[in-house]
């Protein structure tokens, strides 16, 4: 059934470093669990920014929402510049009930969707996050303040592929090199593992076909079957992609 | 819903004139979004995975898809998804799109043997696939050809969807005509690209692909007015189609039914907004009905209908 719609206004626009922290008034709307996704799209709509920009939820709680922005072009520079955005979602599939212990896996702005999953873990939880430059890394903080913080050129894989293998699940988010290397380590040890993936999407909810992602060897519809999915699924019929 | 927007298209009742586009629609995972009929993705014989990401580009008004016809194939979507949409409770318009003559009239064949379908588009206008498809609706010949071996296989009304990427677009949609089209679907998308900004490399990944949104409005109004003039056909009118008032200024251009596509992917819930306020629109120019509107750029001016503006 069609995706829910709302406008809510903006509470607060912070930087966080490299990023913007986007802060948005809940005002009822339904927060869905981590590791779903919206599409925002400020208003007025911004020239040159036609499409809206998906995005996972940095947290939500009963009076917020926010999102953790990279802003690099017309869309995000729009957001984190209005006083209003149309919030469509909650779309896709999150993070299922996770038990036991994780390992929390981010690169980059893929660690903007980690602070919420944060919360609604029991510990332990241990969490590896790399970045590009020390003005990314100040959003570390958001995530988990005893995180381990790598820097290029050191890769997030390196401390992880040292904790390997581990009675954990490991969840990771960040650019598609990372969530392939990380898959596959955790395939080699035979560590559970989930992966909060990205794609370029014009609708989120099914229509445009645009997000396709190869996962079981095919080319899948992201907002259908993820973002979240299985490391495993990533790993099959590797090759065509 | 006021009676003032029923319409008939083709034979098939309308609750009102406002259709989607194919492609930019999964009912099965979204329902039809206040449609009131519902036209799908195009099928093809045989399963397709579609082309490799990215496929989709922002454009400054719109955006270039290289979807590449993804679809589960005609056995699939005849045995697993058709039986779901005849659930939907509206008419059913089926895509069909193929490689060959042969290929189309076995598709014809088969979905029009369906009692849930009510016409079927053929798709001559895919700017994503190599050969096939637009190479038929970019010649006069082949697409009258392939008009008259699918209205053999069917009674159900066939609809030609044609590509404004040719010279003479009302002479394709003229030979559709002879080849007994019951009306045409214009348009599809327009050829286009984008390059990666970094890399300078195409930045879709089946190369180039096709321009929607309200950056191919004009491009669609002049398709929709010269096929209308010259063939007579009803047609359903798309392309950048994003308000009410744009759907009027397609109905004057000669669309009798419009479509939204690449809108509803930023906005699910435009297509009942735009359905909402069409009668007041109407009201204001002192029409009483959707269908009065159609074809009105065609009239001599000054016309009754737009003096109401003053």
């Amino acid at each position: 059934m069609p995706p829910a719609s709302r406008v809510l206004a903006v509470d607060r626009v912070e930087a966080v470093g490299g990023y913007t922290l986007l802060v948005l008034r809940r005002s009822g709307a339904d927060a869905g669990v981590p590791g779903q996704f919206f599409m925002l799209q400020a208003r007025p709509q911004p020239a040159g920014a036609y499409l809206p920009r998906p995005l996972s939820a940095a947290w939500a709680d009963e009076r917020e929402i926010a999102f953790l922005l990279d802003v690099r072009g017309p869309g995000t520079a729009a957001l984190a510049g209005c006083r209003e955005v149309t919030v469509t979602g909650p779309l896709g599939r999150g993070f299922p009930a996770i038990t036991g212990p994780a390992i929390l896996v981010g690169g980059g702005i893929g660690a903007a969707i980690l602070p919420w999953l944060v919360r609604t873990l029991a510990p332990p939880v241990t969490t590896l996050l790399g970045f590009r430059g020390e003005a990314q890394a100040v959003c570390a903080a958001l995530v988990d303040p005893s995180a381990t913080v790598v820097l290029e050129p050191t890769l997030v894989t390196e401390p992880l592929a040292r904790l390997l293998p581990a009675e954990a699940t490991v969840i990771a988010c960040g650019p598609d090199p990372m969530l392939r290397a990380v898959a596959a380590l955790c395939a080699e040890h035979g560590t559970p593992c989930l992966l909060a993936m990205e794609a370029a999407m014009a609708c989120g909810f099914g229509a445009c076909y645009g997000c396709a992602v190869e996962l079981d060897g095919e080319w899948k519809r992201l907002c259908i079957e993820g973002p979240v999915v299985e490391g495993s699924r990533i790993l099959a019929g590797r090759g065509s992609g | 819903m006021g009676s003032s927007l029923a319409t008939t298209f083709c034979g098939i009742e309308l609750e009102h004139p406002v259709v989607n586009g194919s492609g930019t629609l999964d009912a099965l995972v979204a329902g039809t979004l206040g449609a009131s009929a519902f036209v799908t993705k195009t099928v093809t014989l045989r399963p397709r995975a579609g082309n490799p990401p990215q496929r989709i580009a922002e454009t400054p008004a719109g955006m270039v898809n290289s979807i590449g016809l993804a679809n589960p194939g005609l056995d699939r979507f005849c045995d697993d998804h058709l039986p779901r949409l005849a659930d939907l409770g509206v008419p059913l318009i089926v895509s069909v799109g193929g490689w060959s003559r042969e290929e189309y009239a076995t598709a014809v064949a088969r979905v029009g043997a369906q009692p849930a379908v009510a016409a079927i588009e053929l798709n001559v206008s895919c700017p994503n696939v190599d050969t096939g498809c637009i190479s038929i609706g970019t010649d006069a010949a082949e697409t009258r050809a392939l008009l008259e071996r699918c209205r053999a296989e069917t009674s159900v009304p066939l609809l030609a969807k044609l590509t404004p990427s040719v010279a003479d677009l009302p002479a394709i949609g003229l030979a559709a005509a002879e080849g007994g089209a019951d009306g045409l679907v214009l348009i599809n998308t327009v050829r286009g690209m984008a390059i990666d900004r970094t890399t300078l490399r195409p930045l879709l990944g089946g190369g180039g692909g096709g321009l929607s949104g309200p950056a191919v409005k004009p491009v669609a109004l002049h398709a929709v007015y010269h096929a209308r003039a010259v063939t007579g056909l009803p047609i359903i009118g798309l392309g950048g189609i994003q308000s009410a008032q744009d759907c009027i200024e397609f109905a004057a251009a000669g669309a009798s039914v419009v479509a939204l596509g690449t809108a509803l992917f930023r906005d699910p819930h435009l297509l009942r907004r735009v359905v909402e306020e069409l009668p007041r629109l109407l009201g204001d120019r002192g029409v009483s009905t959707f269908d009065d509107i159609v074809g009105a750029a065609h009239l001599g001016l000054p016309h009754p209908i737009l003096e109401v503006d003053g």
